[in-house]
Protein backbone atom coordinates (compact mmCIF):
# COMPACT_ATOMS: atom_id res chain seq x y z
CA UNK A 1 0.00 0.00 0.00
CA UNK A 2 3.45 2.13 0.63
CA UNK A 3 3.48 2.33 -2.44
CA UNK A 4 0.80 3.54 -4.01
CA UNK A 5 0.32 6.36 -1.24
CA UNK A 6 1.84 8.98 -3.93
CA UNK A 7 -0.72 8.16 -6.45
CA UNK A 8 -3.75 7.68 -3.96
CA UNK A 9 -2.66 11.23 -2.28
CA UNK A 10 -1.60 13.16 -5.60
CA UNK A 11 -5.42 11.98 -7.13
CA UNK A 12 -6.95 13.08 -3.95
CA UNK A 13 -5.78 16.71 -4.47
CA UNK A 14 -5.86 16.89 -8.26
CA UNK A 15 -9.77 16.09 -7.55
CA UNK A 16 -10.13 18.61 -5.13
CA UNK A 17 -8.51 21.06 -7.57
CA UNK A 18 -11.17 19.46 -10.27
CA UNK A 19 -14.27 19.85 -8.46
CA UNK A 20 -13.55 23.59 -7.76
CA UNK A 21 -12.72 24.57 -11.50
CA UNK A 22 -15.52 21.99 -12.75
CA UNK A 23 -18.47 24.61 -11.02
CA UNK A 24 -16.72 27.23 -13.83
CA UNK A 25 -16.46 24.52 -16.23
CA UNK A 26 -20.05 23.30 -16.28
CA UNK A 27 -21.40 26.78 -16.03
CA UNK A 28 -19.56 28.69 -18.59
CA UNK A 29 -19.97 25.54 -20.91
CA UNK A 30 -16.73 25.09 -21.73
CA UNK A 31 -16.61 21.03 -21.08
CA UNK A 32 -15.96 20.80 -24.76
CA UNK A 33 -13.20 23.45 -24.93
CA UNK A 34 -11.99 21.09 -22.24
CA UNK A 35 -12.36 17.87 -24.51
CA UNK A 36 -10.00 20.22 -26.93
CA UNK A 37 -7.19 20.78 -24.60
CA UNK A 38 -6.93 17.36 -23.31
CA UNK A 39 -6.99 16.14 -26.98
CA UNK A 40 -4.26 18.52 -28.20
CA UNK A 41 -2.25 17.50 -24.88
CA UNK A 42 -1.73 14.71 -27.05
CA UNK A 43 0.49 16.65 -29.80
CA UNK A 44 2.28 18.27 -26.73
CA UNK A 45 3.58 15.09 -25.47
CA UNK A 46 4.29 13.96 -29.26
CA UNK A 47 6.50 17.16 -28.87
CA UNK A 48 7.85 16.26 -26.01
CA UNK A 49 9.39 12.46 -27.48
CA UNK A 50 10.54 14.06 -30.44
CA UNK A 51 12.58 16.60 -28.91
CA UNK A 52 13.96 13.48 -26.59
CA UNK A 53 12.28 14.96 -23.26
CA UNK A 54 11.89 11.46 -21.94
CA UNK A 55 10.07 11.13 -18.67
CA UNK A 56 11.55 8.46 -16.69
CA UNK A 57 14.11 10.69 -15.03
CA UNK A 58 13.17 13.47 -12.63
CA UNK A 59 13.99 16.22 -14.72
CA UNK A 60 13.19 14.44 -17.41
CA UNK A 61 9.20 14.14 -15.99
CA UNK A 62 9.36 18.05 -15.20
CA UNK A 63 10.79 18.75 -18.71
CA UNK A 64 8.05 16.42 -20.26
CA UNK A 65 5.60 17.76 -18.32
CA UNK A 66 6.97 21.64 -19.19
CA UNK A 67 6.29 20.80 -22.74
CA UNK A 68 2.80 19.07 -22.21
CA UNK A 69 1.41 22.45 -20.11
CA UNK A 70 2.49 24.97 -22.83
CA UNK A 71 1.54 22.88 -25.77
CA UNK A 72 -2.09 22.77 -23.94
CA UNK A 73 -2.23 26.94 -22.76
CA UNK A 74 -0.87 27.79 -26.26
CA UNK A 75 -4.03 25.23 -28.01
CA UNK A 76 -6.66 26.49 -25.08
CA UNK A 77 -5.90 30.33 -26.00
CA UNK A 78 -5.68 29.36 -29.81
CA UNK A 79 -9.25 27.57 -29.30
CA UNK A 80 -9.92 31.13 -27.66
CA UNK A 81 -8.65 33.19 -30.35
CA UNK A 82 -10.49 31.53 -32.62
CA UNK A 83 -13.60 31.27 -31.18
CA UNK A 84 -13.60 35.49 -31.19
CA UNK A 85 -13.36 35.55 -34.46
CA UNK A 86 -15.31 32.93 -35.26
CA UNK A 87 -17.88 35.15 -33.55
CA UNK A 88 -18.05 33.03 -30.63
CA UNK A 89 -18.27 29.60 -32.84
CA UNK A 90 -16.29 27.45 -30.62
CA UNK A 91 -16.86 24.10 -31.88
CA UNK A 92 -15.15 25.40 -34.92
CA UNK A 93 -12.56 26.19 -32.77
CA UNK A 94 -12.34 23.04 -30.57
CA UNK A 95 -12.95 21.11 -34.26
CA UNK A 96 -9.76 22.68 -35.73
CA UNK A 97 -7.84 22.49 -32.54
CA UNK A 98 -8.42 18.93 -31.40
CA UNK A 99 -7.92 17.28 -34.75
CA UNK A 100 -4.88 19.29 -35.90
CA UNK A 101 -3.02 18.41 -32.47
CA UNK A 102 -4.27 14.88 -32.46
CA UNK A 103 -2.69 14.16 -35.50
CA UNK A 104 0.67 16.27 -34.98
CA UNK A 105 0.57 13.83 -31.62
CA UNK A 106 0.66 11.01 -33.63
CA UNK A 107 2.63 11.66 -36.77
CA UNK A 108 5.58 12.62 -34.52
CA UNK A 109 4.87 9.53 -32.35
CA UNK A 110 5.58 7.65 -35.41
CA UNK A 111 8.60 9.48 -36.45
CA UNK A 112 10.33 9.08 -32.93
CA UNK A 113 9.38 5.17 -33.47
CA UNK A 114 10.83 5.02 -36.57
CA UNK A 115 14.07 6.92 -35.06
CA UNK A 116 14.05 4.99 -32.59
CA UNK A 117 14.06 1.34 -34.81
CA UNK A 118 16.94 3.47 -36.45
CA UNK A 119 19.06 3.87 -33.70
CA UNK A 120 19.62 0.62 -32.03
CA UNK A 121 17.93 -2.35 -34.13
CA UNK A 122 19.19 -4.54 -31.47
CA UNK A 123 16.15 -3.45 -29.02
CA UNK A 124 13.54 -2.43 -31.46
CA UNK A 125 11.24 -4.98 -30.41
CA UNK A 126 11.53 -4.02 -27.04
CA UNK A 127 10.97 0.16 -28.30
CA UNK A 128 7.69 -0.70 -30.02
CA UNK A 129 6.61 -1.86 -26.85
CA UNK A 130 7.88 0.92 -25.00
CA UNK A 131 5.96 3.23 -27.37
CA UNK A 132 2.53 1.47 -27.88
CA UNK A 133 2.88 1.16 -23.61
CA UNK A 134 3.69 5.38 -23.65
CA UNK A 135 0.60 5.83 -26.42
CA UNK A 136 -2.21 3.62 -23.86
CA UNK A 137 -0.57 5.74 -20.84
CA UNK A 138 -1.26 9.05 -22.39
CA UNK A 139 -4.36 7.95 -23.61
CA UNK A 140 -6.19 6.27 -20.78
CA UNK A 141 -3.66 7.34 -18.00
CA UNK A 142 -1.64 5.58 -15.28
CA UNK A 143 -1.80 6.46 -11.98
CA UNK A 144 0.12 3.64 -10.84
CA UNK A 145 2.93 4.71 -12.31
CA UNK A 146 3.23 8.08 -10.15
CA UNK A 147 6.29 7.84 -7.48
CA UNK A 148 7.05 10.57 -5.57
CA UNK A 149 8.58 12.69 -7.51
CA UNK A 150 5.37 13.14 -9.87
CA UNK A 151 2.98 13.06 -7.12
CA UNK A 152 4.64 16.20 -5.53
CA UNK A 153 4.84 18.19 -8.67
CA UNK A 154 0.82 17.06 -9.38
CA UNK A 155 -0.06 18.27 -5.61
CA UNK A 156 2.32 21.51 -5.54
CA UNK A 157 0.77 22.54 -9.23
CA UNK A 158 -2.90 21.72 -8.24
CA UNK A 159 -2.32 23.77 -4.80
CA UNK A 160 -1.13 26.54 -7.00
CA UNK A 161 -4.14 26.57 -9.34
CA UNK A 162 -6.71 26.33 -6.38
CA UNK A 163 -4.95 29.46 -5.25
CA UNK A 164 -4.94 31.33 -7.97
CA UNK A 165 -8.49 29.86 -8.85
CA UNK A 166 -9.30 31.63 -5.14
CA UNK A 167 -7.83 34.84 -5.71
CA UNK A 168 -9.70 35.88 -8.79
CA UNK A 169 -13.29 34.15 -7.48
CA UNK A 170 -15.01 36.71 -7.21
CA UNK A 171 -13.50 38.52 -10.52
CA UNK A 172 -14.21 34.71 -12.28
CA UNK A 173 -17.57 34.59 -10.99
CA UNK A 174 -18.82 37.76 -12.31
CA UNK A 175 -17.05 36.99 -15.37
CA UNK A 176 -18.76 33.13 -16.05
CA UNK A 177 -21.93 34.73 -14.76
CA UNK A 178 -22.20 37.74 -17.02
CA UNK A 179 -19.13 38.14 -19.36
CA UNK A 180 -21.02 40.40 -21.88
CA UNK A 181 -20.75 43.60 -19.29
CA UNK A 182 -17.98 42.96 -17.34
CA UNK A 183 -15.81 45.00 -19.36
CA UNK A 184 -18.57 47.88 -18.98
CA UNK A 185 -17.72 47.64 -15.08
CA UNK A 186 -13.72 48.14 -15.46
CA UNK A 187 -12.85 44.36 -15.80
CA UNK A 188 -11.24 42.89 -18.63
CA UNK A 189 -12.76 39.94 -20.18
CA UNK A 190 -10.45 39.13 -22.77
CA UNK A 191 -7.90 38.83 -19.49
CA UNK A 192 -10.41 37.23 -17.93
CA UNK A 193 -11.28 34.25 -20.65
CA UNK A 194 -7.23 33.68 -20.91
CA UNK A 195 -6.50 33.33 -17.27
CA UNK A 196 -9.14 30.81 -16.73
CA UNK A 197 -8.84 29.01 -19.52
CA UNK A 198 -4.60 28.29 -18.94
CA UNK A 199 -6.09 27.28 -15.39
CA UNK A 200 -7.99 24.70 -17.06
CA UNK A 201 -5.25 23.38 -19.78
CA UNK A 202 -3.12 22.69 -16.78
CA UNK A 203 -5.64 21.28 -14.63
CA UNK A 204 -6.00 18.95 -17.64
CA UNK A 205 -2.61 17.94 -18.09
CA UNK A 206 -2.99 17.18 -13.99
CA UNK A 207 -5.94 14.79 -14.26
CA UNK A 208 -4.19 13.30 -17.60
CA UNK A 209 -2.61 11.59 -15.22
CA UNK A 210 -5.04 9.55 -13.29
CA UNK A 211 -7.57 9.69 -16.45
CA UNK A 212 -5.40 10.04 -19.81
CA UNK A 213 -6.15 12.24 -22.83
CA UNK A 214 -9.29 10.61 -23.34
CA UNK A 215 -11.29 10.84 -19.85
CA UNK A 216 -9.03 13.60 -17.98
CA UNK A 217 -11.83 16.68 -19.44
CA UNK A 218 -14.55 14.45 -17.68
CA UNK A 219 -12.93 15.06 -14.29
CA UNK A 220 -13.42 18.64 -14.85
CA UNK A 221 -17.09 18.08 -15.79
CA UNK A 222 -18.61 15.77 -13.75
CA UNK A 223 -18.53 16.93 -10.23
CA UNK A 224 -19.91 20.38 -11.11
CA UNK A 225 -22.92 19.04 -13.18
CA UNK A 226 -23.61 17.07 -9.74
CA UNK A 227 -23.47 19.46 -7.52
CA UNK A 228 -25.78 21.81 -10.02
CA UNK A 229 -28.30 19.04 -9.47
CA UNK A 230 -28.48 19.72 -6.20
CA UNK A 231 -27.98 22.75 -4.98
CA UNK A 232 -28.69 26.62 -6.29
CA UNK A 233 -26.65 28.18 -3.73
CA UNK A 234 -23.19 29.15 -4.63
CA UNK A 235 -21.00 28.25 -1.28
CA UNK A 236 -23.01 24.53 -1.03
CA UNK A 237 -22.57 24.14 -4.78
CA UNK A 238 -18.22 24.24 -5.00
CA UNK A 239 -18.49 22.37 -1.63
CA UNK A 240 -20.70 19.70 -3.07
CA UNK A 241 -18.58 19.88 -6.26
CA UNK A 242 -15.23 18.98 -4.36
CA UNK A 243 -16.86 16.69 -2.46
CA UNK A 244 -18.72 14.40 -5.00
CA UNK A 245 -14.86 14.99 -6.77
CA UNK A 246 -12.80 13.74 -4.09
CA UNK A 247 -15.61 10.85 -2.92
CA UNK A 248 -15.81 9.71 -6.24
CA UNK A 249 -11.53 9.99 -6.74
CA UNK A 250 -11.42 7.94 -3.63
CA UNK A 251 -14.43 5.31 -4.02
CA UNK A 252 -13.23 4.90 -7.49
CA UNK A 253 -9.71 3.91 -6.68
CA UNK A 254 -10.86 1.35 -4.11
CA UNK A 255 -13.05 -0.84 -6.79
CA UNK A 256 -10.15 -0.16 -9.22
CA UNK A 257 -7.29 -1.91 -6.60
CA UNK A 258 -9.89 -4.64 -5.20
CA UNK A 259 -11.06 -5.62 -8.64
CA UNK A 260 -8.11 -5.28 -10.68
CA UNK A 261 -9.47 -2.52 -13.00
CA UNK A 262 -7.47 0.55 -14.30
CA UNK A 263 -7.92 3.17 -12.22
CA UNK A 264 -8.75 6.28 -14.09
CA UNK A 265 -11.84 4.75 -15.85
CA UNK A 266 -12.62 3.49 -12.28
CA UNK A 267 -13.10 6.86 -11.00
CA UNK A 268 -14.94 8.62 -13.96
CA UNK A 269 -16.92 5.91 -13.88
CA UNK A 270 -17.49 5.93 -10.15
CA UNK A 271 -18.23 9.95 -10.87
CA UNK A 272 -20.59 9.22 -13.30
CA UNK A 273 -23.03 7.39 -11.24
CA UNK A 274 -22.67 9.93 -8.62
CA UNK A 275 -23.86 12.31 -11.46
CA UNK A 276 -26.70 9.96 -12.36
CA UNK A 277 -27.45 9.92 -8.42
CA UNK A 278 -27.64 13.46 -8.18
CA UNK A 279 -29.90 13.55 -10.98
CA UNK A 280 -32.00 11.39 -9.89
CA UNK A 281 -32.43 13.28 -6.53
CA UNK A 282 -32.84 16.52 -8.43
CA UNK A 283 -36.18 14.75 -10.62
CA UNK A 284 -38.05 13.43 -7.55
CA UNK A 285 -36.88 16.76 -5.85
CA UNK A 286 -38.82 19.04 -8.44
CA UNK A 287 -42.08 16.08 -8.77
CA UNK A 288 -42.42 16.15 -5.18
CA UNK B 1 -26.81 73.90 -13.10
CA UNK B 2 -23.12 75.96 -12.43
CA UNK B 3 -22.23 77.13 -16.11
CA UNK B 4 -18.38 76.30 -15.19
CA UNK B 5 -19.61 72.73 -14.27
CA UNK B 6 -17.88 70.09 -16.41
CA UNK B 7 -20.36 68.09 -18.69
CA UNK B 8 -20.85 64.61 -17.78
CA UNK B 9 -19.82 63.24 -21.37
CA UNK B 10 -18.27 65.06 -24.35
CA UNK B 11 -18.07 63.25 -27.83
CA UNK B 12 -15.71 65.45 -29.57
CA UNK B 13 -16.17 65.04 -33.26
CA UNK B 14 -16.32 61.06 -32.88
CA UNK B 15 -16.40 58.91 -35.92
CA UNK B 16 -16.24 54.67 -35.76
CA UNK B 17 -16.20 52.88 -38.66
CA UNK B 18 -16.28 49.00 -38.07
CA UNK B 19 -13.45 47.05 -40.08
CA UNK B 20 -13.64 44.61 -42.69
CA UNK B 21 -15.24 41.24 -40.93
CA UNK B 22 -13.78 39.11 -43.94
CA UNK B 23 -13.64 38.45 -47.37
CA UNK B 24 -16.73 39.88 -49.21
CA UNK B 25 -17.39 42.77 -46.79
CA UNK B 26 -16.41 46.00 -46.29
CA UNK B 27 -15.44 48.42 -43.58
CA UNK B 28 -18.44 50.12 -41.77
CA UNK B 29 -19.36 53.32 -40.70
CA UNK B 30 -21.54 53.33 -38.40
CA UNK B 31 -20.81 57.03 -36.74
CA UNK B 32 -20.29 60.02 -38.58
CA UNK B 33 -19.00 63.33 -36.89
CA UNK B 34 -21.16 63.01 -33.93
CA UNK B 35 -20.32 65.81 -31.85
CA UNK B 36 -22.35 67.06 -28.64
CA UNK B 37 -21.90 67.00 -24.90
CA UNK B 38 -24.44 65.43 -22.05
CA UNK B 39 -24.10 68.06 -19.32
CA UNK B 40 -24.65 66.58 -15.43
CA UNK B 41 -27.69 65.64 -14.25
CA UNK B 42 -30.10 65.53 -17.51
CA UNK B 43 -31.89 62.39 -18.75
CA UNK B 44 -30.74 62.48 -22.15
CA UNK B 45 -32.65 60.16 -24.74
CA UNK B 46 -30.96 59.09 -27.80
CA UNK B 47 -33.51 58.40 -30.23
CA UNK B 48 -32.45 56.56 -33.30
CA UNK B 49 -33.87 53.90 -35.85
CA UNK B 50 -31.92 50.40 -35.84
CA UNK B 51 -28.61 50.61 -37.52
CA UNK B 52 -28.06 53.88 -36.84
CA UNK B 53 -25.54 53.85 -34.47
CA UNK B 54 -26.41 53.92 -30.94
CA UNK B 55 -25.07 50.43 -29.78
CA UNK B 56 -21.93 51.93 -31.28
CA UNK B 57 -22.38 55.11 -29.72
CA UNK B 58 -22.58 53.07 -26.40
CA UNK B 59 -20.08 51.24 -26.48
CA UNK B 60 -17.57 54.29 -27.23
CA UNK B 61 -18.93 56.26 -24.15
CA UNK B 62 -18.10 52.85 -22.11
CA UNK B 63 -14.86 52.55 -24.14
CA UNK B 64 -15.45 48.97 -24.92
CA UNK B 65 -14.74 50.69 -28.63
CA UNK B 66 -12.52 53.47 -29.45
CA UNK B 67 -13.17 56.25 -31.35
CA UNK B 68 -11.45 55.94 -35.18
CA UNK B 69 -11.61 59.81 -35.17
CA UNK B 70 -12.47 62.56 -32.11
CA UNK B 71 -12.39 62.07 -28.56
CA UNK B 72 -14.55 61.15 -25.50
CA UNK B 73 -14.62 62.38 -22.39
CA UNK B 74 -16.74 61.28 -19.18
CA UNK B 75 -16.37 63.42 -16.52
CA UNK B 76 -13.09 64.55 -18.10
CA UNK B 77 -11.53 60.98 -18.08
CA UNK B 78 -11.35 58.85 -20.78
CA UNK B 79 -14.01 56.21 -20.80
CA UNK B 80 -11.63 52.85 -19.85
CA UNK B 81 -10.82 55.32 -17.01
CA UNK B 82 -14.24 55.91 -15.87
CA UNK B 83 -15.25 52.99 -16.05
CA UNK B 84 -12.30 51.80 -13.59
CA UNK B 85 -13.59 54.61 -11.53
CA UNK B 86 -16.83 53.10 -11.70
CA UNK B 87 -18.40 56.05 -12.85
CA UNK B 88 -20.19 54.56 -15.31
CA UNK B 89 -23.40 52.28 -14.52
CA UNK B 90 -24.95 49.87 -17.64
CA UNK B 91 -28.12 48.10 -17.94
CA UNK B 92 -27.50 46.01 -21.52
CA UNK B 93 -30.19 45.50 -24.13
CA UNK B 94 -29.92 41.92 -23.55
CA UNK B 95 -29.51 40.30 -20.32
CA UNK B 96 -27.47 37.32 -20.91
CA UNK B 97 -26.28 36.26 -17.14
CA UNK B 98 -26.67 32.88 -17.03
CA UNK B 99 -29.64 32.18 -15.19
CA UNK B 100 -28.21 28.98 -14.07
CA UNK B 101 -25.99 30.07 -12.04
CA UNK B 102 -26.49 29.42 -8.35
CA UNK B 103 -26.35 32.78 -6.99
CA UNK B 104 -28.64 34.96 -4.81
CA UNK B 105 -30.03 38.60 -5.79
CA UNK B 106 -27.81 40.02 -3.09
CA UNK B 107 -24.93 37.91 -4.52
CA UNK B 108 -25.54 39.11 -7.98
CA UNK B 109 -25.65 42.94 -6.78
CA UNK B 110 -22.96 42.69 -4.71
CA UNK B 111 -20.68 40.85 -7.55
CA UNK B 112 -20.28 44.71 -8.77
CA UNK B 113 -18.19 45.63 -5.51
CA UNK B 114 -17.35 42.78 -4.65
CA UNK B 115 -15.56 42.04 -7.58
CA UNK B 116 -13.33 45.42 -7.09
CA UNK B 117 -12.11 44.16 -3.76
CA UNK B 118 -8.90 42.63 -3.00
CA UNK B 119 -9.10 38.62 -2.68
CA UNK B 120 -8.50 38.75 1.46
CA UNK B 121 -11.10 41.76 1.92
CA UNK B 122 -14.43 41.66 2.61
CA UNK B 123 -17.20 44.13 2.29
CA UNK B 124 -17.22 47.10 3.92
CA UNK B 125 -19.97 48.42 6.20
CA UNK B 126 -19.61 51.68 2.90
CA UNK B 127 -20.07 48.32 0.79
CA UNK B 128 -22.77 46.94 2.42
CA UNK B 129 -25.01 50.61 2.89
CA UNK B 130 -24.63 50.94 -1.11
CA UNK B 131 -25.74 47.39 -2.09
CA UNK B 132 -29.23 47.72 0.76
CA UNK B 133 -29.70 51.21 -0.45
CA UNK B 134 -29.82 50.06 -4.20
CA UNK B 135 -31.84 46.91 -3.47
CA UNK B 136 -34.73 49.47 -1.43
CA UNK B 137 -34.97 51.50 -4.37
CA UNK B 138 -35.51 49.05 -6.87
CA UNK B 139 -38.17 47.55 -4.11
CA UNK B 140 -36.41 43.82 -4.06
CA UNK B 141 -35.76 43.78 -0.38
CA UNK B 142 -38.56 40.90 -0.28
CA UNK B 143 -36.41 39.20 -2.94
CA UNK B 144 -32.82 39.40 -1.83
CA UNK B 145 -32.17 35.96 -1.04
CA UNK B 146 -33.94 34.28 -4.15
CA UNK B 147 -31.76 32.17 -6.81
CA UNK B 148 -31.58 34.44 -9.89
CA UNK B 149 -33.25 31.79 -11.81
CA UNK B 150 -36.16 32.06 -9.79
CA UNK B 151 -37.20 35.31 -11.03
CA UNK B 152 -39.26 36.84 -13.64
CA UNK B 153 -37.99 39.04 -16.61
CA UNK B 154 -39.07 42.32 -14.81
CA UNK B 155 -37.78 40.53 -11.90
CA UNK B 156 -34.41 40.65 -13.06
CA UNK B 157 -34.02 43.36 -14.96
CA UNK B 158 -34.36 45.46 -11.44
CA UNK B 159 -31.74 43.36 -10.37
CA UNK B 160 -29.60 44.54 -13.17
CA UNK B 161 -29.92 48.26 -12.49
CA UNK B 162 -29.88 47.42 -8.74
CA UNK B 163 -26.10 46.08 -9.61
CA UNK B 164 -25.71 48.86 -11.94
CA UNK B 165 -26.30 51.68 -9.39
CA UNK B 166 -24.68 49.41 -6.53
CA UNK B 167 -21.02 50.68 -7.24
CA UNK B 168 -22.50 54.35 -6.80
CA UNK B 169 -21.72 55.63 -10.48
CA UNK B 170 -22.53 58.82 -11.91
CA UNK B 171 -23.45 58.29 -15.46
CA UNK B 172 -26.27 55.60 -15.76
CA UNK B 173 -26.32 54.24 -19.20
CA UNK B 174 -29.50 51.99 -20.33
CA UNK B 175 -29.25 50.36 -23.76
CA UNK B 176 -32.74 49.40 -24.86
CA UNK B 177 -34.49 49.30 -21.47
CA UNK B 178 -37.71 48.61 -22.79
CA UNK B 179 -37.77 46.40 -25.33
CA UNK B 180 -41.02 44.56 -25.43
CA UNK B 181 -42.63 46.35 -22.22
CA UNK B 182 -46.13 47.66 -22.88
CA UNK B 183 -46.41 51.10 -22.23
CA UNK B 184 -47.72 50.74 -18.76
CA UNK B 185 -44.67 48.72 -18.03
CA UNK B 186 -42.32 51.37 -19.91
CA UNK B 187 -43.93 53.95 -17.23
CA UNK B 188 -43.11 52.09 -14.37
CA UNK B 189 -39.45 51.75 -15.70
CA UNK B 190 -39.66 55.80 -16.50
CA UNK B 191 -40.94 56.39 -12.78
CA UNK B 192 -37.80 54.11 -11.01
CA UNK B 193 -35.55 55.79 -13.10
CA UNK B 194 -37.20 59.12 -12.36
CA UNK B 195 -36.76 57.70 -8.32
CA UNK B 196 -32.68 56.62 -9.01
CA UNK B 197 -31.82 60.42 -11.08
CA UNK B 198 -33.17 62.43 -8.21
CA UNK B 199 -32.03 59.83 -5.31
CA UNK B 200 -28.45 59.21 -6.98
CA UNK B 201 -27.95 62.68 -8.68
CA UNK B 202 -27.66 60.73 -11.75
CA UNK B 203 -26.77 61.42 -15.15
CA UNK B 204 -28.86 59.30 -17.68
CA UNK B 205 -28.86 58.14 -21.07
CA UNK B 206 -30.85 55.81 -22.54
CA UNK B 207 -30.84 54.84 -26.15
CA UNK B 208 -33.92 53.68 -27.98
CA UNK B 209 -35.26 53.42 -31.60
CA UNK B 210 -38.64 53.68 -29.47
CA UNK B 211 -39.92 56.88 -29.03
CA UNK B 212 -42.33 55.49 -26.16
CA UNK B 213 -39.41 54.40 -24.23
CA UNK B 214 -37.42 57.47 -24.54
CA UNK B 215 -40.48 59.25 -23.81
CA UNK B 216 -41.03 57.60 -20.61
CA UNK B 217 -37.51 58.00 -19.10
CA UNK B 218 -35.73 61.50 -20.58
CA UNK B 219 -36.01 64.80 -20.61
CA UNK B 220 -33.83 65.67 -23.15
CA UNK B 221 -33.78 63.92 -26.45
CA UNK B 222 -31.04 63.80 -29.23
CA UNK B 223 -31.39 61.93 -32.57
CA UNK B 224 -29.03 59.87 -34.13
CA UNK B 225 -28.29 57.93 -37.55
CA UNK B 226 -25.47 57.89 -38.25
CA UNK B 227 -24.64 61.39 -37.38
CA UNK B 228 -26.40 63.52 -34.65
CA UNK B 229 -29.61 65.45 -36.25
CA UNK B 230 -30.49 66.86 -33.21
CA UNK B 231 -29.56 67.72 -29.43
CA UNK B 232 -31.54 69.52 -27.10
CA UNK B 233 -32.03 73.02 -26.59
CA UNK B 234 -34.22 74.33 -24.01
CA UNK B 235 -36.28 75.29 -26.73
CA UNK B 236 -35.83 72.10 -28.26
CA UNK B 237 -37.43 68.91 -29.16
CA UNK B 238 -39.41 67.36 -25.78
CA UNK B 239 -39.90 63.77 -25.68
CA UNK B 240 -43.68 64.89 -24.79
CA UNK B 241 -44.15 66.54 -28.69
CA UNK B 242 -42.49 63.59 -29.79
CA UNK B 243 -44.38 60.87 -28.42
CA UNK B 244 -47.67 62.61 -29.77
CA UNK B 245 -45.70 63.24 -33.44
CA UNK B 246 -45.34 59.39 -33.81
CA UNK B 247 -48.36 58.56 -31.76
CA UNK B 248 -48.78 55.39 -34.09
CA UNK B 249 -45.93 53.00 -35.00
CA UNK B 250 -43.18 53.82 -33.95
CA UNK B 251 -40.63 51.29 -34.68
CA UNK B 252 -41.82 51.30 -37.78
CA UNK B 253 -41.97 54.72 -39.37
CA UNK B 254 -38.74 55.79 -37.27
CA UNK B 255 -36.37 55.08 -39.74
CA UNK B 256 -33.91 57.84 -42.18
CA UNK B 257 -35.99 58.22 -44.52
CA UNK B 258 -38.82 59.26 -42.19
CA UNK B 259 -36.40 61.86 -39.97
CA UNK B 260 -34.99 62.79 -43.23
CA UNK B 261 -38.57 64.01 -44.73
CA UNK B 262 -38.89 66.09 -42.13
CA UNK B 263 -35.92 67.86 -42.21
CA UNK B 264 -36.33 68.81 -45.77
CA UNK B 265 -39.67 70.34 -45.19
CA UNK B 266 -38.52 72.18 -42.05
CA UNK B 267 -35.02 73.68 -43.59
CA UNK B 268 -37.01 75.00 -46.19
CA UNK B 269 -38.56 77.25 -43.25
CA UNK B 270 -37.12 80.34 -43.86
CA UNK B 271 -37.72 81.06 -39.98
CA UNK B 272 -34.97 78.33 -39.68
CA UNK B 273 -32.46 78.94 -42.30
CA UNK B 274 -30.49 80.57 -39.76
CA UNK B 275 -30.31 77.48 -37.70
CA UNK B 276 -27.71 74.35 -38.52
CA UNK B 277 -29.38 72.13 -40.69
CA UNK B 278 -29.49 69.11 -38.65
CA UNK B 279 -30.93 70.93 -35.69
CA UNK B 280 -33.49 72.97 -37.45
CA UNK B 281 -35.17 69.35 -38.41
CA UNK B 282 -36.26 68.83 -34.86
CA UNK B 283 -36.41 72.10 -33.12
CA UNK B 284 -39.03 72.87 -35.81
CA UNK B 285 -41.41 70.20 -35.10
CA UNK B 286 -41.14 71.46 -31.03
CA UNK B 287 -41.45 74.51 -32.07
CA UNK B 288 -44.97 74.05 -34.33
CA UNK B 289 -46.04 70.79 -32.42
CA UNK B 290 -49.58 71.58 -34.00
CA UNK B 291 -48.26 71.62 -37.29
CA UNK B 292 -45.75 69.15 -37.54
CA UNK B 293 -47.79 66.30 -35.89
CA UNK B 294 -51.30 67.90 -35.09
CA UNK B 295 -52.74 66.17 -37.92
CA UNK B 296 -52.68 62.38 -36.19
Amino acid sequence: MNQLAPAIIAALVISIMGGALSIFVVLKRLAFIGQGISHAAFGGVGIALILGVNGASTPGAIGQLSIVVAFSILAALWIAALSRSHKGRTDTAIGVVLSASMALGFVLFTIAESRHDHDDHGHAAHGHEDEHHIIEEILFGNILNTDWTKASIAIAVSIALLALTWLLRRKLIFWAFDEPVIDAYGHNSNRLTNIFLSTLAIAIVMSMQIAGVVLAAAMLVLPGAAALNITAKLKPAFISAILIATVGAALGMLIGFQADLPIGPAIVLTQSIMYLITLIIKTIAIRS
Amino acid sequence: MPPAEQPAVEIDHVSYTYPSAGIGTTANLAINDVHFSIPQHTKLGILGPNGGGKSTLIKLILGILKPTAGTIRVFGHTPAQARRKGLIGYLPQRIEADRDWPISVHQTIALIRSSRLKPWQKLSTEDHAAIDHAIKLVELTDLIDRPIGSLSGGQLQRVMIARAIAGNPKLLVLDEPTVGVDIAGQQRFGKLIDTLHKELDLTVVVVSHDMRAIAAVADRVACLSRTLHFHDTPEGLTPAVLAQVFAHDVAGVFGDIHIDAHLADDCDDPDHAHQHQHDCGCSSQSDQPNNSGGGA
